[in-house]
């Protein structure tokens, strides 16, 4: 954006017309301020604006701009201060998963939680297998990065990963091992290492305090609390991330070497799973089609071009256009999608208690009044078919722009 | 090497069903279970550590079983002793486990540990054995998402399933009710877990809401009494095809299931 | 000459069928051994056939007088042929009589042929279109063999030559009518039809009663086979009366799979049981296939598996699970067979013994094991739906007049709203009413259905053990097929309970003007008939006068009363999903569509979950208790306090 600061004469003349309808919402907006004492003081009669019914209406998400607010670029980005630990009193050892090269979301939150456990006295050590795209260690919260690359680490290889584990006890002996518990990695190597170690780790954790840690049990309909041990594998949300202070990422090097072993388990390669046939249950991303797909080879096109695993509701299966297997709702698949895409689906009530697990709704829908437009975070309302047509077009585009990138 | 003349044993526990609690077939057991049987039919033998007097383990012999060894024991003890002594002599080319328990710690770890103890390779989330050549098994591994990995590993080895494996066969009533279980005596070791730890029902863990980076106290009170997302989605109407198509395609892209 | 050939060929026809009598009947006694009143069965056969079974001819006036003449004809001339011309008792009297009979006959076989001219397709064609002719054959041979006789014409009327053509004639007629009888000719009807109702497996049927529960099956020993693997395993008057049937068709025309295209013809399938009972293949069945199955691909023997799960047998398991147990085919049945018997007992075999309840059956079943209810809800939730009524527990009061029972429909959304009225209704009726709360279980209905006889029964009495703790007068339910397991099949295992469909209890309820009622507003209403209420129960009449009550007049279906058309939801059947070529609650759509109704009232939880999943626009659909609480007038003028007496239950 331009920083040309530029005067709107509308803005202005609702400014001074104060019996104009957004008047209120173009006065200067300095609902606080710093008072004489240092205090922050607070207009509470400034924020806000008149509602349609003559009602003041506050909204706290920021959504409604005020007029007046100054037009700025955004702020250069807070240096945040650094914490430097220099001579650690013990380490709390990380293994992140890495998924794609960078931190996830279950890793950060793991970075916190070894954050909180280290206190100001230990050091958060990061160990990281392989080549890796990320660049925000530091605000992540790690302090020291043991970096381990060799031919050995690459891909698939547990075995291989729970030696140089081994030899990370060896030299650092951290206080805490923390895994995270998830299937892209950590729960296997982390328990790989527990049963190398020949340590009881305390699994599905999502809670440590005072030396205790909580974490689900059984199926999950019990937590088990106990003191907590040195290898915790934790669950997503544990704790929150580093979010205020920057980390110095100093490397660090293992001084012994890591004894090599012959893998048992060779790893043969990721197989390719069309999309079509991962269970539904299991799917990530789904394109379900209703009573309002006219034209259902468009439709398996989209899904095609999406990338997506196609559902359908009982009508559209009932009416032969899918196979039974394909049925989403409570009396076909409880899907657990991050994406739902309903494509001419009304949504019966059936339908929408499969998909209550799913993240984000997405509807294509004619009918702007149907139970799936309530339920869904985006709907398009329209022609499905013209719609589709124009994502399909999108999405090739999309991905030759992404190719184009990535060369 | 045919896969039906393998020497497969399906370890099994009872589970918990998760809305009642009430004692059934562990889902994940079950599953290996019915790996077995499809690779082994009917010479799959199956193991538990644990009561033999509970009804519940009948609902494996009803998947079409005449009988299966239950190692005696109370249910503080520690299974993994037991489990890895009799493996030992069980002749086993692969041993089946579910990934974790229903009941108890169901820490998951029991694989790991039995593996680690009989010094055999250990495949994790087995998806399908697709084959048996010269004492080298070539398998599919369950990756979250149905994705799938393909690994080679040597006989005899151990191998989990999660939820990825093939659905079990339903248990019939018959079949479980005339299967056999043979009970074993095995020395018992205690499990020292529960001497200081203690189960308590699940706590409810609140959906986090977005993690704000705060830099003032206005922003986090902002930030705090900020409206929960996806309290009315955004509804596109009278919009062209286009225009709605690539609405679609940004949220596509911001949840990253464009691949 | 004649005089010698008709002798020999009548008493070897009859030996012959004597023989064939005697082996028949040994085949039948290779099933399972059934309790059975030899004599007085016998005995009350003939009122069985000319009462019970013409009432349920009767419903086809032509078929009705037809079979009373040539049946009348036939029985009246064969024993008067073996009088006159087998023992040659050469009495003008018995030859005028014969004559008449031979006549009779005659113009009785006339009215089968002209049926036979083009007939619908449920008819079964090949030995049956040659029926007829032997029917005329053997009237008009004995007629003209007895004219003689009768002193109309000489005794050496014609000569050889008319004696051969006779000869040849009685010949024909008497192999059909006496020898195939039993030997499997369509005369077969005649003679196991006769012994089936003698020995039926459910006498209480005849005299006007009704047995439609399911028999339980004996799990007490542990190494029995369960269910019905083999056709031996069929109890032995069961498989005699799969031999009595006539392949009619009635069965085949008011099965709603059948029409919806799924591979089931409940006429083949008895058919099949009795190719199962002598051994051989389908190619020679002269009726409509299992749709989608063609003929000649299928067989089977006595001791062979029914169903072969890897590969084919006498029955596809497809077959067996597209049923809705609808008993529509046993109520047309003019033979009373008893169809959905028989289905059970074969599903009972696959999901007891093999594990083979198809699509999300299994998944129900071990639903209903581990949380009492078919959906794995918490059980805990049982009662959610009801949080804010503050409904009165049966372990609070102990005691009450009205049990309500509320099904699993506590966990349906929909369905909810229908109990919700009810209590509404309940409530400003000041009905002394109580509600199991969590101590109730699924009735185990669909279990039952299923074939998982093991967990019906555990459900039975764990849910038998919980009303044994308290006192109440009768059940009040409104799920007809609650009600029905509850009234009809929980007797076995020893819970006897007065038990009232919601409907009756409101057409109480109103007679007894303990609800200040409205007028129904709104558009014509049609009413659907569950099959659980009607068929299985004979409870026609009371949500029809309960709509009368509020001011609706039924505009009825065509199929409607005894001949409603199932929707589609018993029997498990939306759980084993069968596919076919059409949906039952389409079809039942278009039944109610064809009135012009606006709304349908049901009476039952799955009816109105088939029926609303039928595509919009469509009519609205609404149960009996949500049209009386829409209209219910709240503060209740004067209304009698119920009876405070308490029996014991």
């Amino acid at each position: 954006m331009s920083d040309i600061i530029r005067r709107d004469p509308r803005a202005e003349w609702i400014a001074r017309n104060r019996l104009h309808p957004l008047h209120a919402s173009l006065q200067t907006a300095q609902t606080s301020w710093m008072g004489p004492n240092g205090l922050i003081r607070k207009n509470p009669h400034a924020i806000g604006f008149i509602g349609p019914n003559g009602l003041k209406r506050i909204d706290r998400s920021g959504a409604q701009q005020g007029g007046s607010s100054k037009r700025s670029t955004a702020k250069a980005e807070v240096q945040l201060p650094l914490h430097v630990i220099e001579q650690p009193s013990f380490h709390i050892v990380v293994v992140p998963d890495m998924v794609g090269g960078r931190l996830s979301s279950h890793d950060k939150d793991l970075l916190g939680l070894a954050n909180k456990l280290a206190g100001s006295e230990g050091a958060v050590v990061a160990v990281v297998f392989g080549e890796h795209k990320e660049s925000a260690f530091d605000t992540a919260g790690v302090d020291r990065l043991l970096h381990i690359q060799g031919e050995a680490f690459d891909g698939y290889a547990p075995e291989q990963r729970v030696l140089a584990l081994s030899a990370v006890d060896n030299q650092l002996t951290p206080r805490h091992w923390l895994i995270p518990d998830s299937r892209t990695g950590g729960g296997e190597l982390g328990r790989r290492l527990a049963a190398k170690l020949g340590e009881r780790p305390a699994t599905r954790i999502w809670q440590v305090a005072d030396g205790q840690c909580i974490g689900r049990a059984g199926a999950g309909r019990e937590d088990l609390a106990r003191r907590a041990p040195r290898l915790i594998l934790a669950a997503a949300e544990c704790a929150d991330p580093v979010g205020d202070s920057r980390h110095e990422v100093r490397p660090v090097e293992l001084q012994d070497q890591i004894a090599q072993c012959l893998p048992r388990i060779e790893n043969l390669g990721a197989v390719a799973v069309n999309p079509a046939l991962i269970p539904m249950a299991e799917a990530e991303f789904i394109l379900s089609g209703g009573n309002g797909v006219q034209d259902w080879t468009q439709f398996h096109q989209a899904a095609e071009a999406l990338g997506a695993t196609e559902g359908a509701s009982r009508v559209a299966v009932d009416d032969g256009f899918m196979p039974r297997d394909r049925q989403v709702g409570a009396t076909g698949t409880w899907v657990t999608a991050r994406v739902y895409m309903a494509v001419g689906i009304s949504g019966a009530i059936q339908h929408l208690q499969g998909i209550g697990a799913c993240d984000k709704v997405v509807a294509i829908n004619m009918d702007p009044g149907c139970d799936m437009i309530k339920r869904a975070d985006l709907s398009v309302i329209g022609d499905s078919a013209a719609i589709l047509q124009a994502l399909i077009e999108r999405v090739t585009e999309f991905r030759q722009g992404g190719a184009r990138d990535a060369a | 090497m045919p896969l039906n003349t393998l020497n497969i044993i399906t370890l099994v526990s009872v589970g918990a069903h998760p809305m009642s609690g009430r004692a059934r077939r562990a889902e994940q057991d079950a599953r290996a279970v019915e790996l077995g049987l499809r690779l082994a039919g009917e010479r799959l033998r199956i193991l538990h550590a644990g009561d033999p007097e509970e009804e519940a383990l009948r609902a494996y012999l009803g998947m079409g079983l005449a009988e299966m060894t239950v190692l005696q024991q109370p249910p503080q003890a520690d299974a993994l002793p037991a489990l890895s002594d009799y493996l030992r002599q069980a002749g086993a080319q692969l041993v089946l486990t579910g990934t974790q328990a229903e009941t108890g710690e169901g820490s998951g770890m029991l694989p790991y540990l039995l593996a680690e103890q009989l010094g055999w390779p250990l495949v994790v989330g087995l998806a399908e054995v697709e084959s048996v050549t010269d004492g080298v098994a070539q398998v599919l591994q369950a990756l979250p998402r149905g994705q799938r990995r393909r690994l080679q590993v040597r006989l005899p080895f151990l191998a989990s399933v999660d939820n990825a494996a093939p659905t079990a066969r339903q248990s019939a009533f018959g079949p479980a009710r005339r299967g056999q279980l043979q009970a074993q005596a095995v020395s018992v070791v205690e499990d020292v877990l529960f001497s200081e730890a203690q189960l308590q029902p699940a706590r409810p863990r609140p959906k986090r809401l977005k993690v704000i980076k705060a830099k003032t106290g206005a922003e986090r009170m902002k930030a705090a009494t900020a409206k929960a997302s996806g309290g009315g989605g955004q509804v596109l109407k009278d919009v062209s095809p286009e225009a709605g198509a690539e609405a679609i395609l940004k949220l596509l892209t911001d949840e990253g299931v464009l691949r | 000459m004649l005089n010698t050939i008709l002798p020999i060929l009548l008493f070897a026809a009859l030996a012959l069928a004597v023989l064939g009598a005697g082996k028949r009947f040994l085949m039948w006694r290779r099933g399972k051994p059934a309790k059975v009143d030899w004599l007085g069965g016998l005995l009350a056969m003939p009122r069985r056939y000319l009462v019970d079974l013409h009432h349920v001819v009767e419903r086809d006036k032509y078929m009705s007088k037809t079979h009373v003449a040539t049946a009348g004809g036939f029985v009246l001339a064969a024993v008067l042929a073996v009088i006159v011309h087998g023992f040659g008792l050469h009495n003008r009297i018995l030859g005028f009589a014969l004559l008449g009979a031979t006549v009779l006959m005659f113009v009785g076989a006339l009215f089968v042929a002209k049926r036979r001219r083009n007939p619908p397709a449920r008819l079964s064609k090949g030995p049956w279109n040659r029926l007829p002719k032997s029917l005329l054959m053997f009237s008009v041979s004995f007629f003209i063999a007895t004219l003689p006789v009768a002193g109309i014409l000489p005794h050496d009327f014609g000569g050889w030559i008319l004696a051969l053509i006779l000869a040849i004639g009685v010949a024909w007629g008497v192999s059909e009518m006496f020898f195939g009888m039993t030997w499997g000719g369509p005369m077969k009807h005649a003679f196991a039809g006769a012994l089936h109702l003698a020995w039926h497996r459910r006498a209480e049927r005849f005299g006007g009663g009704r047995s439609t529960g399911l028999k339980a099956l004996n799990l007490d020993d542990p190494n029995a086979s369960l269910g019905v693997e083999k056709p031996t395993d069929f109890t032995w008057n069961q498989l005699l009366g799969f031999d009595a049937c006539v392949q009619c068709g009635k069965c085949e025309a008011v099965c709603p799979a059948f029409a919806a295209g799924q591979p089931l013809n409940p006429k083949k399938l008895i058919q099949d049981m009795v190719i199962g009972l002598a051994g051989g293949t389908d190619a020679n069945f002269a009726g409509s296939p299992y749709p989608g199955i063609p003929l000649g691909e299928h067989g089977g023997g006595p001791h062979q598996p029914i169903v072969n799960l890897q590969g084919k047998a006498l029955v596809e398991a497809d077959t067996l699970w597209s049923c809705t147990t609808c008993r529509a085919c046993v109520e047309e049945c003019p033979m009373m067979i008893e169809h959905v018997d028989a289905i059970v007992d074969m599903r009972r075999h696959l999901t007891l013994e093999k594990g083979a309840t198809p699509n999300k059956g299994a998944e129900v079943l071990d639903n209903l094991i581990a949380t009492d209810n078919p959906g794995g809800f918490a059980p805990g939730g049982r009662l959610n739906w009801a949080a804010d009524l503050n409904l009165p527990l049966m372990s609070e009061k102990k005691q009450t007049d009205v049990l309500f029972w509320v099904g699993d429909g506590a966990f349906d959304m929909r369905n909810q709203r229908t109990l919700r009225a009810f209590v509404k209704v309940l409530k400003a009726a000041n009905v002394d009413f109580a509600v199991l709360g969590l101590e109730e279980r699924d009735s185990g209905d669909v279990a039952r259905r299923l074939g998982d006889e093991a967990t019906f029964q555990t459900l039975a009495k764990r849910n038998i053990a919980s009303l044994a703790q308290y006192r109440f007068n009768k059940i009040v339910s409104c799920d007809p097929h609650s009600f029905h397991v509850l009234k009809n099949e929980y007797g076995a295992l020893g819970g006897n309970y007065q038990v009232l469909h919601h409907s009756t209890y409101m057409e109480e309820l109103i007679a007894g003007q303990q609800l200040n009622l409205g007028q129904h507003k709104g558009g014509s209403v049609t009413y659907h008939d569950p099959c659980y209420l009607g068929r299985y129960n004979g409870e026609y009449e009371a949500p029809r006068n309960v709509l009368k009550a509020i001011g609706i007049e039924v505009k009825e279906m065509e199929r409607s009363g005894f001949r409603s058309r199932c929707c589609g939801g018993g029997g498990g059947a939306p759980i084993t999903d069968i596919p076919g070529k059409q949906r039952i609650p389409d079809m039942r759509m278009v039944d109610i569509k064809e009135t012009g109704a606006e709304l349908v009232a049901v009476g039952c939880p799955q009816c109105t979950a088939m029926l609303e999943g039928v595509v919009e626009p469509r009519p609205q659909i609404k149960d009996i208790a949500e049209l009386v609480a829409d209209v219910l007038i709240e503060a209740p003028a004067a209304t009698k306090q119920p009876a405070a007496a308490l029996e014991v239950n």
